[in-house]
């Protein structure tokens, strides 16, 4: 393991440390405990936006908490759920008479406890919770049928999510106004990736699995589970087709759609590579003709030092648009 | 019955995942990512802690608070599962002070329903909840035929090992061992052990 590190068992609360003094006009935490990060501009009446979720992932999950996005957010160890605790303790902070909306990857340890907080929320606090989970790696499960749960994985595409909810709460609308917003933006994102390296978690010390010098894993999730597909690996071109080919069939996305591109680096990939493949997505887009309204290009949602990337595409109405376009400031994220 | 037989029944849950901490990891290294020895052994060991150094004659009270300690010590989704057991069982039985054998199967029963709600599970899922429902029925069974709580206690027990070993019989459903389908039927499924163990736990908390 070769990590730029102390003790692993501090990594967590080293790199928070280190956010809050990098950070100290855009976030602060609360409950004593640097684990349950929050705004720090808190806007009154607003519905308050709390995500949450293991470490490992940076800019997610925390990284957009600050204006016109996320209003608080509960860290766990790395590839570990926050306790209810926490996100309950995050809740209390945010709120400010609106209600709060939970939006999260779709894991079970973090659907468990974000459930329990929002119960805990209702029960001893009095706070409306309400709850949109993400789920939209095409890769990880074939698409929900009627009246069944999605049991996709969420990755990157929450970034989406994040940002349209986000917009929607900073023009006031009511707590469940924006969870419809949110709901809207996960049912038009859809995210596939690929791996060509492996993530090391810093207290186990090695890598959990292998992936060959010479080989990829397409649609690997961002934990290292297993993806669709383990070959050689081929030109940027060549992968760029086969994950976009599987993405936009899956909503569909159809000639005469607009489309939002999300090129996400997975932490150990160079922007060079990913604006390689951002070419050839417009290229592969064009041909279809599905329009592009905006790119967002680099690292969005990570996992460790894995090499890789991600591609999402959130189809856009004139709502959505609106929102992307709505101006936000995180110490991830600025949208002017 | 009142506190202190729930403080002794902590005690022992706290124990037998103590005793057991290597055999669970080894059950859950096949299906999971083997770390459910530590999580049990570390949350029982912090809802008993809990539970013991509370004053609260409350036993709704006591179980809930004990519950919501194991959420925050042991945030993996079996912890928050057995928090959520432990949460609703200190639900259904707030404001009770004393305790009779059918307020224990109520707890166990609450309990249940706690996990299954929480994890949106049924039985024959391959879970913990095919270890414990079994048992819950026996014991509710056993008390409604006049049987001693011991008694009961020990069909439960019994229940629960036959349900556990029933789970090699079972496509799973939820979790990681679920992407293996098919191929996840042969395996034993590590929470059916726990809910096993709780219900030796149980039958040990009954012997004078």
């Amino acid at each position: 393991m070769k990590k730029i590190i102390n003790q692993p068992e501090n990594y967590v609360n080293e790199m928070l440390e280190g956010l809050y003094i990098a950070h100290p006009d855009l976030i602060t935490y609360t409950n004593d405990d640097l684990r349950c990060l929050v705004t720090a501009n808190k806007k009154e009446g607003k519905v308050g936006i709390a995500t949450g979720g293991g470490s490992g992932h940076l800019p997610l999950f925390l990284g957009y908490v600050g204006k016109g996005m996320l209003d608080g957010c509960s860290v766990g160890d790395v590839f570990q759920s926050p306790s209810a605790e926490q996100m309950l303790a995050v809740t209390k902070a945010i709120d400010s008479g609106a209600g709060v909306l939970y939006i999260y990857g779709n894991y079970n340890g973090d659907i468990f406890n974000f459930d329990m907080a929002a119960e805990m929320a209702d029960f001893e606090e009095d706070i409306p919770v309400e709850s949109v989970v993400a789920g939209e790696d095409v890769a990880s499960a074939g698409p929900t049928k009627e009246g069944e749960k999605n049991t996709r994985r969420g990755v990157a595409g929450i970034f989406f999510v994040y940002k349209c909810a986000g917009g929607a709460a900073d023009a006031m609308l009511n707590l469940a106004e924006v969870k419809r917003v949110a709901e809207k933006a996960a049912d038009n994102v859809r995210t596939m990736g690929v791996a060509l390296t492996p993530c090391i978690v810093p207290r186990v010390g090695k890598p959990g699995f292998n992936i060959e010098e010479d080989e990829m894993e397409i649609g690997m999730g961002i934990h290292g589970e297993t993806g669709i597909r383990r070959g050689k690996i081929e030109p940027a071109d060549q992968i760029v087709d086969e994950m976009l080919e599987k993405i936009i069939n899956d909503i569909p996305y159809v000639s005469g759609n607009e489309v939002a591109v999300l090129v996400n680096g997975l932490g150990a990939t160079p922007l060079d590579e990913q604006y390689i493949v951002t070419r050839r997505i417009n290229q592969y887009l064009k041909d279809k003709g599905i329009k592009v309204y905006r790119y967002y290009v680099g690292e969005y949602a990570t996992s460790l030092e894995m090499a890789g990337f991600s591609i999402s595409l959130l189809k856009l109405d004139e709502e959505l648009k609106g929102y992307l376009d709505a101006p936000a400031q995180t110490p991830f994220f600025v949208q002017l | 019955m009142n506190r202190i037989y729930i403080v002794r029944l902590l005690k022992e849950i706290q124990d037998i995942m103590d005793e057991n901490r290597d055999y669970l990891i080894e059950l859950d290294s096949v299906v999971g990512d083997s770390d459910l020895g530590l999580t049990m052994s570390d949350g029982f060991a912090a809802t008993y802690k809990a539970a013991a150094d509370s004053d609260e004659m409350d036993i709704g009270k006591l179980l809930y608070n004990a519950g919501k300690t194991m959420s925050t010590a042991v945030p993996s989704t079996m912890g928050t599962l057995m928090a959520s057991g432990l949460m609703q069982a200190g639900k259904v039985l707030k404001g009770r002070t004393e305790l009779t054998d059918t307020d224990i199967a109520d707890i166990f029963e609450a309990y249940l329903e706690g996990v299954a709600n929480r994890g949106k599970a049924k039985v024959g899922e391959k879970t913990f909840l095919d270890g414990f429902d079994p048992a819950v029925t026996a014991l509710k069974e056993a008390l409604n035929n006049g049987d001693t709580l011991a008694d009961g206690a020990t069909k439960a027990r019994e229940a629960a090992e036959k349900g556990f070993k029933n789970t090699t019989n079972m496509v799973a459903v939820h979790g990681r061992a679920a992407t293996r389908g098919e191929a996840s039927r042969t395996l034993e499924d590590p929470g059916a052990a726990v809910a096993m163990l709780i219900m030796k736990a149980f039958e040990n908390s009954t012997v004078e």
